[in-house]
């Protein structure tokens, strides 16, 4: 027993001081290296900028450091434009050795190493690596695929947006992700999505009309009108949320019908939806609600009212028994006026 | 009463090895789960989840009692997290100092009659007020009912599909909110409740509610307290969160989908510990009603917290936190040893009953027994010798590989003088500091024997510092 502790002993003292070495020899290291870095960075930002903003090319060759310090810093800014000074950096990266770096890392074993470059070739916004990121749309990762999917957003690539709600509408992405990647392809990606609102899955079916609510136009307002009638919840309250966006005086005729829905969230979308489209006769039926429906519904019906008439909305708050959430909203508009 | 000896020798052997065995299995889970979390952030879309206009909303719950020190840097922090739709709703639980009285003044606030939910009961509210400079920022004014009594109503007072509960005595990191929410995003319906690293602030410099330089505290017992944070969540969080059973989520920062608290019946208010509480009840309740989800501890999103500097107040804390054990252990007792619940009926509430709510009686018997024991000449001291460096070795080994992990991954201590410093720390925690907590700790039996519920009183420094010079935008 007692050697047998000796041992643990002796093995435990040994790791611990391996421990210690490691944590040193990093801390010197990473000192050295960060020295090195924070000197190039400073140095290439500058040269990073001039190339973003169109007032010149880097003079002269780069070392494969300075290239790849002068790629990081691109691929920042990348995030952070959009045309002609996207352009530029993907004109920069156009046949550079880091574009045909992380084209190459796309084919590693290792999944990481395939979202990493995924991720890196859409801040790199070149052209050329759309093929390749079409490809690693179907990537048996899930974590690449959707670092695909993004990356494909970010350059727009309207090829792969019928992919994209494919693998949207069988959970194949994050929904989040997929979706703000098609909002960012913009209106290539608009027919497929139309197809897809008599989807058989709900949740797949909601999505979709929220997303047409942010880019589609009126002419889906009759889709989205149809959907107030679907069976599902979810998808009655997500096609009210998108006319309130894109919704028409029709539109509004049948929003006020869905304030009667039973589902309380549907109800609720239906009242800020008419809200935002300022539909004068929903204010009886609003003030109505905010006085006597459950909370999310008579929260949503005061609000409403008090964006499609003001005036009528501070009266209803006066009167005797007007409620909690017509008070709230009346105090809030005080506060605004 | 030799073999009165074995006996107790062996339970402690077989204590000990169990315990640093798990802590073994706990430490290589979180250097694999760590390392994937960090290279994940490469690629992670956190930019593209603050841009999407589907991304929902989420209320900042924040309870405060007493807290005219550190409630406006705390709020500050909260209006500046970079997150596409928040509020931010404080509870004034009937503080006695100057709480509300300073949050008037620093966001002019003004009266508003505030519909509230009212789904779980709490005490009386007074009033609410929004802020004029932040529309996004409310407070709710109410009688005095305790921490998970403010929280509750909040929630009662919260509009957004989820909710974050913070603590008066804590500042959240421009992004933690976003990068707790994450886990959420990506899986919504699965994942119900996430958690994210909690720090020590002493030390640190912080203005207007941003920690700008993290150092570390001058004050040996925060020191202490820095090295004990790092190893509970990188090890234990890291690890429970791997096999799906976490059992608590820090209540300076937690993010909570807000159906699966109200179906739960909100923060119960009859306990000191309702941020251990709440996640037990809820593994509790879906694993019965055989749900699939997740509850998950994510290990970059900080939010920084006040540790005690004194002897009384963190003797006063720890009580507390064990009495929190075992008021939980009591009321889910049904739960303990339960093969329905899974891993977490079967592994992770029987660790908390042996080893954090049995934990110092069992280490205190082992310290006053074996010395007993050997003098007695009943166990060779060479033995004890043995036995007692190789306890000491593992200690320091998991403290050191808790710090390496942090010095791999995140290394928010810059300095190298500061990691020496904590590695020192690390070997002094075993003598002396771990020895007090177990008796502070068994203080709280006495404590739950005669039913005390109070919180007790905090004592705090704040984080210090002016506000920023440039004002926040209006939300």
């Amino acid at each position: 027993m007692l050697q047998l502790l000796a041992v643990a002993a002796f093995v435990l003292a040994s790791s611990s001081a391996v421990f210690l070495a490691v944590l040193v020899g990093r801390r010197v290291s990473l000192a050295s290296r960060e020295v090195e870095r924070a000197e190039l960075r400073a140095r290439l930002i500058p040269v990073a900028l001039e190339l973003v903003d169109g007032e010149g090319v880097p003079s002269g060759k780069l070392s494969r450091r300075e290239e790849e310090a002068l790629a990081d810093a691109l691929g920042e800014l990348s995030k952070l434009v959009r045309g002609d000074a996207r352009a530029r950096i993907a004109g920069f990266f156009a046949g550079s050795a880091s574009l045909r770096h992380q084209l190459a890392a796309l084919s590693s074993r290792r999944s990481w190493k395939r979202a990493t470059a995924a991720s890196r070739l859409g801040d790199m916004g070149s052209p050329t690596a759309r093929p390749a990121l079409r490809d690693a749309l179907r990537d048996p990762e899930r974590d690449v695929r959707a670092a695909a999917a993004r990356s494909l957003g970010l350059v727009g690539d309207a090829e792969s947006a019928g992919e994209i709600v494919e693998q949207l509408a069988d959970g194949r992405l994050p929904r989040g992700l997929a979706a703000h990647a098609l909002l960012q392809i913009g209106p290539a990606a608009l027919p497929r999505l139309r197809e897809l609102t008599g989807h058989p899955d709900e949740h797949v079916r909601a999505v979709v009309l929220k997303l047409l609510g942010h880019a589609g136009d009126s002419s889906d307002a009759a889709r989205a009108e149809q959907a107030l009638v679907d069976p599902a919840a979810g998808v009655r309250a997500a096609a009210a949320e998108a006319l309130g966006r894109i919704g028409t005086a029709a539109s509004a005729r049948r929003l006020r019908v869905a304030l009667g829905d039973r589902i309380g969230f549907v109800a609720a979308a239906a009242a800020e939806a008419l809200g935002q489209l300022v539909d004068r006769e929903a204010g009886p039926a609003l003030a109505a609600l905010a006085r006597g429906g459950g909370y999310d519904v008579a929260r949503a019906a005061a609000q409403a009212l008090g964006r499609i008439d003001p005036d009528g909305l501070r009266r209803t708050a006066a009167l005797d028994g007007a409620g909690p959430h017509l008070s709230e909203a009346a105090d809030l508009l005080a506060l605004d006026a | 009463m030799q073999s009165i000896v074995f006996a107790l020798a062996g339970l402690t052997l077989v204590y000990f090895l169990a315990l640093n065995l798990l802590y073994l299995v706990f430490t290589l889970i979180a250097w694999r789960d760590v390392t994937r979390h960090l290279r994940r952030r490469r690629f992670e879309p956190a930019d593209e989840v603050f841009a999407s206009p589907l991304t929902p909303g989420v209320s900042v719950l924040l309870p405060a009692y007493n807290e005219e020190v550190g409630v406006v840097d705390a709020v500050r922090s909260l209006l500046a997290l970079r997150y596409p739709m928040h509020e931010v709703i404080v509870v004034n639980d009937g503080s006695k100092d100057g709480t509300l009285a300073v949050l008037q003044e620093a966001f002019d606030l003004v009266p508003v009659r505030k519909a509230l939910r009212q789904t779980i009961p709490t005490r009386a509210v007074r009033a609410a007020y929004v802020s004029r400079s932040h529309r996004n920022l409310w407070v709710v004014d109410k009688e005095n009912g305790g921490k998970a009594d403010a929280l509750n109503a909040a929630l009662s007072a919260a509009r957004h599909p989820y909710v974050c509960a913070v603590d008066g005595d804590s500042l959240i990191e421009e992004d933690a909110l976003l990068r707790v929410a994450l886990p959420v995003l990506e899986n919504p319906g699965t994942t119900v409740a996430t958690g994210g690293m909690v720090r020590i602030a002493n030390g640190c410099r912080v203005q207007g509610g941003r920690v700008l330089e993290v150092r570390l505290p001058r004050n040996h017992l925060a020191r202490l307290q820095v090295v004990e944070y790092f190893r509970a969540f990188f090890m234990g969080r890291t690890g429970w969160s791997r096999l799906n059973s976490l059992f608590i989520i820090s209540g300076a920062f937690g993010l909570f989908d807000r159906s699966v608290v109200e179906a739960v019946g909100g923060w119960w208010t009859d306990t000191a510990g309702d941020d251990l509480e709440i996640v037990v009840r809820i593994q509790r309740r879906l694993r019965e009603q055989g749900e699939e989800f997740r509850i998950e501890f994510v290990p970059d999103p900080v939010c920084w917290t006040e540790a005690p500097e004194d002897l009384k107040t963190l003797a006063r804390q720890r009580s507390r936190w064990q009495r929190a054990v075992g008021e939980t252990l009591w009321r889910h007792r049904g739960a303990i040893g339960n093969p329905r619940l899974g891993i977490f009926g079967v592994v992770a509430l029987p660790y908390v009953l042996i080893f954090e709510f049995l934990g110092p009686v069992i280490e205190l018997a082992g310290y006053v027994s074996v010395p007993v024991f050997a003098s007695l000449g009943l166990l060779s001291t060479r033995f004890l010798i043995a036995f007692l460096t190789v306890a000491l070795l593992l200690g320091t080994l998991l403290s050191i590989a808790a710090l390496a992990l942090e010095e791999f991954s995140f290394r928010r201590h810059e300095r190298g003088r500061d990691a020496a410093v904590l590695i020192a720390y690390s070997l002094l925690e075993n003598f002396g500091f771990r020895q007090l907590q177990n008796i502070w700790r068994l203080r709280a039996y006495w404590d739950l024997a005669r039913g005390k519920k109070q919180w007790g009183e905090q004592r705090r420094k704040g984080f210090g510092g002016p506000p920023p010079e440039a004002p926040l935008p209006p939300a």
